[in-house]
Parts: structure tokens; C-alpha cells; sequence
């Protein structure tokens, strides 16, 4: 037993770090983000699947890496570390639904080199509830509308999820723009009239939708852990009342609680992790744990982040609204918390 | 990375399920809401449940050979509290003197002290308390003021210790007390009493739950030898600091078990009284995943623990989430039962699965004994932290 990362665990992560802050530093992708309206930077993107990390969690026939899910986390916590923008995740998802799914790979290959994006299009209503009709499948033709779809305008296909199963539809489609408060994603409303194959069953989502549950608490987890730094650092140096401000008893009990936070959710995102690589029976409560408690935490950890910051914390020059801005809609997607809850209750069988 | 106990403990795992199969009596709720307990006989079942797990060598085990020890470490130990809480076996009786005095003695004892007391607190023959709070030290432990002065051979104790847990029913007590009233730390030693000793008073004290299991120590001019004196005068403090880390430790994986049984028996009554509503079932939803994340914390403490890492002041972090989230978890148990859960196990319609209201009462104790959860924010803000400290 042992919770520490391995060698080569601790090795993905030292050079992840480096990686991302020589090329995608936030310094860097706060620029993209603000004026690149595909939210990302093709030659960046090129650069993360040459070394490797779209393909990380694909099997090897497909040019992957065939690591596991404690390794994807080690990576998304990185990229949540510097709030790095783009479709990372969402290609591992859907890379992943055409590995289980099989018979794509000149597809896959493609997304893992970087060549082609395909991300997955669930979403049947902009807001929660099901007031609008879900998209459906008949004769070979996909109908209806998904709203953000990630990444939408850069996609060469998407993984459509319909009642009759998960539709393959290659590009292009009508897409109108939908922008969230959180500049690292974009998404699209796409309106389908077109020719699909159905490619897999809803159950295969099943395993795609744990990954997408620990890769998103993950990279949470990177959010949350930098944001207690940068304000540990701050409380440190900004003086009020003749003292630093991290004097306060008032403030110090807060950021024991955001360490307190930080610390239990990295216990529960590698423990789920783990389950997933081991096929341990705990797997689904394990990641909708870790979702479920890590939307919660970061929401709470970057939002005291940018209270203790004072005036300077509300601006858009600091870098701390990313953090914040990631952190909620996070939670949102990949799997609400709403949802989680759900899951965990009906994997405790309760 | 790797969360999977070693085939050894794994096998130390069955065989003690095994083995509390065979030998545990009813689970330790069934025997809180006999119509026949008392306080007294409860502590009588305790005691003798004690003593089967003592002869059955799993009591002192990560301590050396010659004081129960058998070469184990405490991951059998957490493995052992974890799996006790599972069977919901009674709750170890001498747990202030296994826990405590125990690792003080093996530390710090002599040899003829740990001879002498090791045994019998194992085998819960004598029955220890702890004699470190006062009515104007607690928080601040080091204001404690009974004293201890020296006169010949023996000392000679005045003063008073409060909230002392077991203290009706205890043999002895291991006292904290001032050999110098000028030195704040390094006045402080560690002496052990026996609490039959002339001028001794114990005092039943009554708790929020109505029970007594605590109660007050009053010394006036009571002798105790010297040689009850554990490591030099003066090392009282350091010894105590040393031992209230052992008090730590890989709690969360035991208390996990016992809020998941709990909440599992929630979830069921749910289904029974028709409480499903969403509201509701977003309340249930989210104590589940807190239990979950304490367990994920427990087992990433136990495996650190294999690891061959000592738990450092992040112990801190386990003792607050555990002792806050069994406050939330008895509250919005007794939200979602409505009144019923209100009701004391004595009373009519009063649910027999679980006591929930006493349950409720006990879950604020946790988030005050040893060390409040303020004062370990405290500890985190300064030790794990690194902030700057004001005058405290
Ligand atoms: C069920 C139970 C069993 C116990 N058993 C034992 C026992 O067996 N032996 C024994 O010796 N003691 C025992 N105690 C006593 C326990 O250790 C003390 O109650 C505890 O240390 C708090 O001390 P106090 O009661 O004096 O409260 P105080 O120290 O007066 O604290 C009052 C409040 O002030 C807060 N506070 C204090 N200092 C600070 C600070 N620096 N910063 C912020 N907030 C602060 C506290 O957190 C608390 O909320 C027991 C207590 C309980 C409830």
C-alpha cells in the first residue's frame, strides 16, 4: 500500500509541470483565451499530442500510451494548476467512446495525433430539466439540437448521443457560438439534420462518463491547490493593521479549511483513479465521490481565493477569475453534482 | 500509487472478521437499547469484551514482544479499529490507557512501571483515566495549576481535574501536574495516581445526553509515591505532546464504517417511511459522499502509514473532517426523520436500528475533546501552513 505517486507517476507529473510552464504557461493562454475565439492555439495543441498526451490513456494500436487514470489525473491536475484552455479532456472522452466502441480507427488514430478533433454532444436543453425534445435517430438520419457541445466549431465529427444510441457525424453542421463566463471552453449549439452511423450503444458511455468524472475533479483539484497558494502566498505579504493579513485568526482558520478541502479531495480523485485502473467494485461511488465533493471544494477554495485577495481579487488583470470561473462550470459539467448525487445513491444501492 | 492491502494484511483482515464472528456477542447498539442497561453494566460488557480481545493477543499488538506485542504496526492496528467498527463491536473500554498511557509508558516508563501497568490495563483489570483538564486549563492546557510538590519520598497533589472521561469507574488516573509554578512547560510532570488514594474526590458529572460517563477529580493533599512518576520531573509536557499524537492516527477509516452502517440504515428507514423526495435524497446523497471522501482520507492515512510515514500534523485535517461531518451527519439524519428522530431510546415509537438522538447529542463532543477543532486550525495555520502567528 502506498499513496504516494510512483517513480514514473512522480516523473508524468515533474514533466508535465515543466512542460505546461514553458509552453503553456497562464501567462500565455490568458492571451488565447481573450482573443482567439476557438478558445485554444492549433501549434499548441499539436505540441500536447506529439508529446503524447492526447493518445495517454488510448490503447498503444491506436498510437496511445495505454496509461491508466491515475496517470490522466496526474496530468489534469497539472493543466487545472495553470488553467490551461482547450478541448484536452473532451478529445480523451471521445477518443476513448471510439476505442470501446472499435471499428474508428483511422478516426481515432487522427484525434490522438492531433490531426482531427471529435468531441461528445449530450446536452439536449441550454438549461437543466427536459422541457425539449431529445435528439433523435431515424433512417440513418441524426435530428434535433445539442447545446454545448465543446469545442464545437473546431470539431471534425462529434459522438452525437441519441434514444437510439451514440451517432457518428462528421462536419460540417450549423453551429451558433454559446459563451460561458469561462474563456478555457467554448461551445456550440449545433442544429443536426444529417447523415450519421451509429456507432455504440449508451452503455458504452458508461466507463467514458467515470473517466470524464475523475479527469474533470482532477483537474479541480490543480485549480483548487494552486489557487490556496498563490493566496497562502499573498496573506503572507499584504499588510493591513500593521501586520500581514494572514495574522488574522479570522483568515487562518479559512485557509485551513480550504487546505482541509484541497487535501481531502486529492485523497478522494486518486482513490478514484485507482478504483477505475483496478476494476475495484467501489469504482462508481468512487468517482461520483470525487466529483461530487470536488465541485463543492473548489467552488468554496477559489472563491475564498478571491475574497481574501480583497479589491484586487474582483479585477480582471489577476489571474484568479480563471481559477474561479473553471472551478464552477467544472462542477457543472462532466457530470453535475446533481447527478453525481444520484449516482452515488444508487451505487450504495440507498 | 497503490491502495490494495498486502496480501499479509489482508489475511490479518479475515482472520479477525473470522474470529469476531465467533466470539462478538450482540453488535454494541443492540446492547445500548436493552431495556436493561445501565451505565454500570455497560461498562461491565465492556470490560469483559476487553478481556476476550486481549487473550486473543489483539490488544498492544503494535508494541513490543514482551507488552502484547506480535510484531505487527499500525496498519494491523488501523485495520483493527476499522474492521471493530464494521462488526459495530463495543467500543474498548481502557482505550484512555491503551491509547494514551500506554505508548507514555513504553516510551518513557521504566521498566518496572510498564511491568507492573501494562498488563493489567490491557487485560482492563484496572481501568485509566486522564487527568489533563482543569476548570482554567483546557485549550490552553499548559494554565493547568494542580500541583504536585515533593516531600520525601512521595508528592503531594492539590488541585482539581474536570471533564476526566471514566473517571466514576477508574482505578487509576495519569495526572498532569505543576512541580513548578514559574516554568509554563517545563514545570509540568507526568505522575500516575491511584484514585483510591486518601484525599482524592471523584464526582459524577452530567453529560448533554444525561449519562456520566465523565466526571471531576479533586486532590487535597493525596501522597503518591515517587516512583509513580513517568520520566524525570519537568518532561511532563513533552511526554503528553508526544503521546496526544498517538491519541491520532488512522481514526477516519473506523469512523467511516460506522457512519456508513449508519447511513445505510438511514436510506433503508427513508425507503420504509416514504421519505424520498428529492430534497431529501440530495441531503442523503451528500452525507454519502462525505462518508466516502473520509474513508478515501483513511485509507490514503493507512496507506501511508504502510508506507513506513509517520502522520504529522495533517492528523489534524482527519480529526476535523471526521468530528464536523458526524455533527452534520446527526443533524440532517434527525431532519429527514421528522420528530421520530427526536425521540430518546427509552420512549415509545423510538426507532430501535439506530439511536438517533443520542447520536445527535454525541456528535458535539467530538469537535471538542482532544483539541477542539479550533485549536486544530490552529495547528494547521501554524505547522502545516506556515502563517504568521499573533500573540496566542
Ligand atoms: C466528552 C468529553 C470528554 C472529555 N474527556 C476528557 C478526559 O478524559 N480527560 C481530559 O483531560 N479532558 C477531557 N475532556 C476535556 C477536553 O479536552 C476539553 O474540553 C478541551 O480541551 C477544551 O477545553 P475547555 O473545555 O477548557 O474549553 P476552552 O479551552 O475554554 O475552549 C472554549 C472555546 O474556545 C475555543 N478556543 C480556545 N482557545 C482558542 C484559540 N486559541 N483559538 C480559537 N479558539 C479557541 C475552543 O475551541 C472552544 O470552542 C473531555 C471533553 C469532552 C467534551
Amino acid at each position: 500500500m502506498k499513496f504516494e505517486l510512483s517513480e514514473d507517476q512522480a516523473l508524468l507529473q515533474s514533466s508535465t509541470r515543466d512542460f505546461l510552464s514553458s509552453e503553456l504557461p497562464l501567462e500565455k493562454s490568458r492571451t488565447v483565451m481573450e482573443h482567439n475565439a476557438d478558445g485554444y492555439e492549433s501549434a499548441e495543441w499539436r505540441r500536447l499530442a506529439e508529446m503524447g498526451y492526447i493518445g495517454l490513456t488510448l490503447p498503444a494500436a491506436a498510437g496511445g500510451q495505454d496509461l491508466g487514470a491515475i496517470e490522466l489525473a496526474i496530468v489534469l491536475e497539472e493543466m487545472g494548476r495553470v488553467c490551461v484552455p482547450g478541448p484536452f479532456l473532451d478529445a480523451i472522452l471521445a477518443a476513448s467512446f471510439l476505442a470501446a466502441a472499435g471499428k474508428q480507427d483511422a478516426l481515432l488514430a487522427d484525434v490522438v495525433s492531433g490531426k482531427s478533433l471529435v468531441t461528445i454532444a449530450r446536452q439536449d436543453s441550454p438549461f437543466s430539466g427536459n422541457h425539449l425534445e431529445p435528439t433523435r435517430f431515424e433512417s440513418g438520419r441524426v435530428l434535433g439540437t445539442k447545446y454545448f457541445v465543446p469545442f464545437a466549431t473546431r470539431t471534425d465529427a462529434l459522438l452525437v448521443t441519441t434514444r437510439q444510441g451514440v451517432v457518428l457525424v462528421r462536419a460540417p453542421y450549423d453551429i451558433v457560438p454559446l459563451q460561458t463566463i469561462d474563456l478555457a471552453q467554448r461551445f456550440g449549439k449545433v442544429t443536426f439534420d444529417h447523415q450519421g452511423a451509429l456507432i455504440g450503444g449508451p452503455e458504452l458511455l458508461e466507463r467514458v462518463d467515470l473517466l470524464a468524472a475523475v479527469g474533470a475533479s482532477a483537474m479541480m483539484l490543480g485549480l483548487m491547490s494552486r489557487a490556496l497558494e498563490v493566496t497562502l502566498e499573498y496573506v503572507q505579504t499584504r499588510q493591513a493593521f500593521k501586520r500581514p493579513i494572514g495574522a488574522f485568526q479570522a483568515l487562518q482558520h479559512r485557509l485551513a479549511d480550504m487546505l482541509l478541502k484541497t487535501e481531502s479531495t486529492r485523497s478522494a480523485v486518486y482513490r478514484a483513479a485507482w478504483c477505475l485502473d483496478t476494476g475495484d467494485p467501489d469504482t462508481a461511488l468512487a468517482c461520483a465521490t470525487a466529483k461530487a465533493y470536488a465541485g463543492d471544494a473548489s467552488r468554496y477554495v477559489c472563491g475564498e481565493a478571491v475574497q481574501m485577495h480583497g479589491g484586487i481579487g474582483f479585477t480582471w488583470e489577476l489571474d484568479l477569475h480563471f481559477y474561479f470561473k473553471r472551478a464552477k462550470t467544472l462542477e457543472q459539467f462532466y457530470g453535475s453534482t446533481e447527478t453525481q448525487l444520484e449516482k452515488a445513491l444508487a451505487a450504495a444501492g440507498y | 500509487m497503490d491502495l490494495q492491502l498486502s496480501d499479509q494484511h489482508v489475511m490479518f483482515r479475515d482472520e479477525l472478521r473470522a474470529w469476531l464472528k465467533a466470539n462478538m456477542g450482540r453488535p454494541w447498539r443492540e446492547e445500548l437499547r436493552d431495556p436493561k442497561a445501565t451505565e454500570d453494566s455497560m461498562i461491565e460488557l465492556r470490560r469483559s469484551w476487553q478481556r476476550k480481545l486481549y487473550e486473543a493477543g489483539y490488544l498492544g499488538m503494535h508494541w513490543p514482544a514482551e507488552w502484547g506485542g506480535r510484531g505487527t504496526t499500525e496498519v494491523e492496528k488501523s485495520i483493527f479499529e476499522a474492521e471493530l467498527s464494521r462488526a459495530d463491536a463495543p467500543p474498548i473500554l481502557n482505550v484512555l490507557g491503551i491509547g494514551l498511557l500506554g505508548p507514555a509508558l513504553i516510551h518513557h516508563g521504566s521498566e518496572a512501571q510498564r511491568r507492573r501497568f501494562i498488563p493489567p490495563m490491557l487485560s482492563g483489570e484496572e481501568i485509566w483515566c486522564q487527568g489533563f483538564s482543569e476548570p482554567g486549563a483546557g485549550s490552553d492546557l499548559a494554565a493547568l495549576r494542580t500541583s504536585a510538590v515533593v516531600d520525601g519520598d512521595h508528592f503531594v497533589l492539590n488541585g482539581q481535574k474536570i471533564w476526566t472521561t471514566f473517571g466514576p469507574w477508574a482505578d487509576w488516573i495519569f495526572v498532569l501536574a505543576r512541580t513548578d509554578s514559574k516554568d509554563r512547560y517545563g514545570g509540568i510532570s507526568f505522575i500516575l495516581v491511584k484514585l483510591d488514594t486518601p484525599g482524592i474526590t471523584v464526582r459524577r458529572l452530567r453529560q448533554i445526553t444525561g449519562e456520566s460517563e465523565f466526571g471531576e477529580v479533586f486532590f487535597e493533599d493525596a501522597r503518591v509515591p515517587r516512583e509513580n512518576l513517568v520520566g524525570q520531573i519537568g518532561e511532563g509536557w513533552r511526554i503528553a505532546m508526544t503521546v496526544l499524537a498517538f491519541e491520532r492516527g488512522a481514526t477516519s477509516l473506523a469512523a467511516a464504517e460506522r457512519y456508513g452502517r449508519d447511513l445505510g440504515l438511514l436510506a433503508r428507514t427513508c425507503k420504509e417511511i416514504g421519505r424520498e423526495s428529492g430534497a431529501v435524497r440530495e441531503k442523503l446523497g451528500r452525507l454519502l459522499v462525505e462518508n466516502e471522501v473520509l474513508r478515501a482520507n483513511g485509507l490514503r492515512m493507512l496507506a501511508n502509514l504502510a508506507d513506513g510515514k509517520v502522520p504529522g500534523p495533517e492528523s489534524s485535517i482527519e480529526k476535523i473532517f471526521w468530528s464536523e461531518f458526524d455533527k452534520r451527519f446527526r443533524e440532517t439524519a434527525l431532519d429527514i426523520l421528522g420528530p421520530g428522530g427526536q425521540l430518546v431510546r427509552t420512549s415509545a415509537e423510538a426507532r430501535l436500528d439506530v439511536d438517533w438522538s443520542r447520536e445527535f447529542l454525541w456528535s458535539r463532543a467530538g469537535t471538542i475533546y482532544s483539541g477542539s477543532s479550533e485549536v486544530q486550525r490552529n495547528i494547521i495555520s501554524k505547522r502545516v501552513l506556515n502563517l504568521p502567528q499573533e500573540g496566542r
